[in-house]
């Protein structure tokens, strides 16, 4: 049966141009980039009112728990203090582990910021992988894809009714499918290579076909992407270890990408150091003519939604803004201009 | 005593700013949709200066770790100003004393371990092999502790164990005020009666009162009432009236050839 269609998804017109976003702002404050939590809230703020004037289209947050470092739990508040201080910008969750939740009251929530903010939150939602978390919150590992899957019933149905578009994040053949058959857009993890974000791009339009919903209603996909405008060697190198220090984070969490068919998996927890450096090399980095090229590769496979992660360990605010202002003004208009006909 | 505004739902931002402008300690969000508590009171704390952003959240709608972690995240969104109005809702006494420990515990800097009537956190699920026998809520909050206040049906009997500031809303139900005693009354909008209430709370020995404004009032005049005339008024003993009913000093003109 096909379920509902998000009427008011902005991303379903697959004809418009590409959109950027920022993230993942996950409010940490690290053994290698300490800081205040309240800080940390209030340079998202600062942050998301810059992207607005550089006229970045999202902001991503993203989900742990029982994390040392503060890692953003509780994402609709943080959302919520985006919103109040924006007037464009659109703000994502990417991803809130909804089989945490009680589904009535986070769609209650989630829809009462879609309505105070104009419409401009999305709603991502992914299943969760650590034990502690489920444990935390009183929920058996076992019943997540149960609780994932009537949990979206209960977000669907307030899409329909007006509420914030869901997206998914998956990055397996299943999830990614079923993603599709649901009709909701994914928001593909940046540690993917871009080969295997082609083959799970196939994967949810294959999902969205079988479903019989329409060709033209299929919403764009959207994709996290580490990359650093830069042709100077030493900030690229510096950027680079960002990246890989951003990556340690996901060791600890105890984090693994699985195989999907010809793709190897990158395990953060058994492998550490080549799982890193494999998603180190994801990295689209150098002139404004590479990154554009790059990105473009994407629009191609139907991924429209990029969101810059320049969210990075050891990374100071000031390089972090000049990023914001070169990819701004040197990629994205290229980019945003190139409208399919 | 001082003055503070219960915020209309939908319109925290606003009306925090407006409270805010006219110098009052703090604002109440989330009355209306005990859901929507804590994001009500993320718009409110868009004011900078209030002293205390008032969250109130109903107790027994979610799981209390989860009700913690987002609370934890406003006192950080706001810098350390939140206070928590727990509501006790449905539940009966002893569940709503058990709820208010839980959240008490996630939101202070020790690791979490409780195994009550109701939670047991962790939960120790068979399905969850790699999780440890306790766990950290987190961010922790702003400030060193968040302060609790209490209202709800059960409000009075699951205080019994928590001995935790309850919020009046008859100057009579003052009984034996704290250190901190909250109360929630709402004004007409008439000078003279108004006093009177509010005269009424500082004799009670109420130290911090939420105002609620009349529906369809004008706001704007409601509010320089609060700051002109009934701010001041409990603001000290025998308040000297001739400095609230003077004329207003004249604005700056601007700047001129």
């Amino acid at each position: 049966m096909v379920g509902p269609i998000a009427s008011v998804n902005p991303y379903m017109d697959l004809r418009r141009s590409m959109r950027f976003g920022v993230g993942l702002f996950s409010l940490q404050c690290t053994a290698m980039q300490p800081r205040h939590w309240a800080g940390a809230y209030r340079d998202m703020r600062e942050l998301a009112v810059l992207m607005e004037a550089l006229g970045y289209d999202e902001l991503w947050l993203s989900e742990h728990h029982f994390f040392y470092d503060g890692y953003c739990p509780a994402l609709l508040p943080a959302a919520a203090s985006v919103l109040s201080v924006t007037e464009r910008l659109r703000v994502g969750t990417g991803m809130l582990l909804l089989p945490m939740y009680d589904p009535q009251r986070l769609a209650s929530i989630a829809t009462d910021l879609s309505v105070r903010s104009g419409g401009r939150l999305d709603l991502g939602v992914g299943m969760g992988y650590r034990d502690i978390e489920f444990d935390g919150h009183g929920v058996s590992r076992k019943q997540r894809l149960p609780r994932m899957l009537k949990g979206l019933e209960v977000l669907e149905q307030a899409e329909a009714a007006g509420g914030a578009p869901v997206w998914m994040g998956a990055q397996l053949i299943d999830p990614v499918k079923r993603a599709g058959q649901r009709g909701h857009p994914i928001l593909f993890s940046a540690a993917l290579p871009y080969e295997r974000c082609v083959t799970l791009a196939k994967v949810w339009e294959e999902g969205w076909t079988e479903s019989g919903r329409p060709a033209d209603a299929k919403p764009a996909l959207g994709a996290l992407r580490n990359i650093w405008l830069t042709e100077d060697k030493r900030e690229r190198e510096a950027a680079r270890d960002w990246v890989r220090a951003s990556y340690v984070q996901y060791a600890g969490l105890g984090w693994t990408l699985p195989a999907v068919g010809d793709h190897q998996v990158q395990d953060y927890a058994e492998d550490t150091d080549k799982a890193i450096a494999d998603t180190v090399e994801t990295t689209i980095t150098g002139s404004a003519e590479e990154c554009i090229r790059q990105l473009r590769m994407f629009d191609e496979i139907g991924i429209k939604n990029i969101a810059f992660r320049l969210i990075l360990d050891g990374e100071p605010r000031p390089a972090l803004e000049s990023q914001l202002r070169r990819l701004a003004e040197h990629v994205i208009p290229h980019l945003r201009d190139r409208v399919v006909a | 005593m001082r003055l503070g505004l219960v915020l209309s739902e939908g319109r925290e931002a606003e009306m925090a700013r407006l409270a805010e402008a006219h110098g009052l300690f703090g604002v109440l969000a989330g009355s209306a949709n005990p859901l929507t508590a804590v994001s009500s009171a993320v718009y409110a704390s868009t004011a900078t200066d209030l002293v205390r952003v008032i969250a109130r959240v109903q107790l027994g709608l979610e799981h209390p770790v989860t009700m913690a972690e987002e609370l934890g995240v406003l006192d950080n969104v706001n810098n350390g100003r939140t206070v928590i109005l727990a509501d006790t809702g449905q539940l009966d006494a002893a569940d709503a004393a058990e709820e208010v420990e839980v959240l008490r515990a996630a939101l202070s800097n020790r690791p979490l371990q409780h195994d009550g009537r109701k939670w047991k956190v962790p939960a120790g699920l068979p399905a969850n092999a790699t999780a440890p026998k306790s766990i950290a809520v987190t961010p922790k909050p702003a400030q060193l502790e968040i302060p609790f206040w209490l209202t709800g049906a059960r409000a009075r009997e699951a205080n019994e164990s928590l001995r935790l500031p309850v919020v009046a809303r008859e100057p009579s139900s003052v009984s034996n005020p704290g250190a901190v005693q909250p109360a929630i009354t709402q004004i007409g909008g008439e000078l003279t009666q108004d006093r009177e209430r509010v005269a009424a709370w500082v004799a009670a020995g109420v130290t911090h009162l939420l105002i609620e404004l009349p529906r369809d009032g004008d706001d704007a005049a409601l509010m320089t009432m609060i700051s002109r005339h009934l701010a001041p008024e409990v603001g000290m003993p025998h308040f000297p009236r001739v400095m609230s009913q003077s004329r207003v000093p004249l604005p700056w003109p601007g700047e001129r050839g």
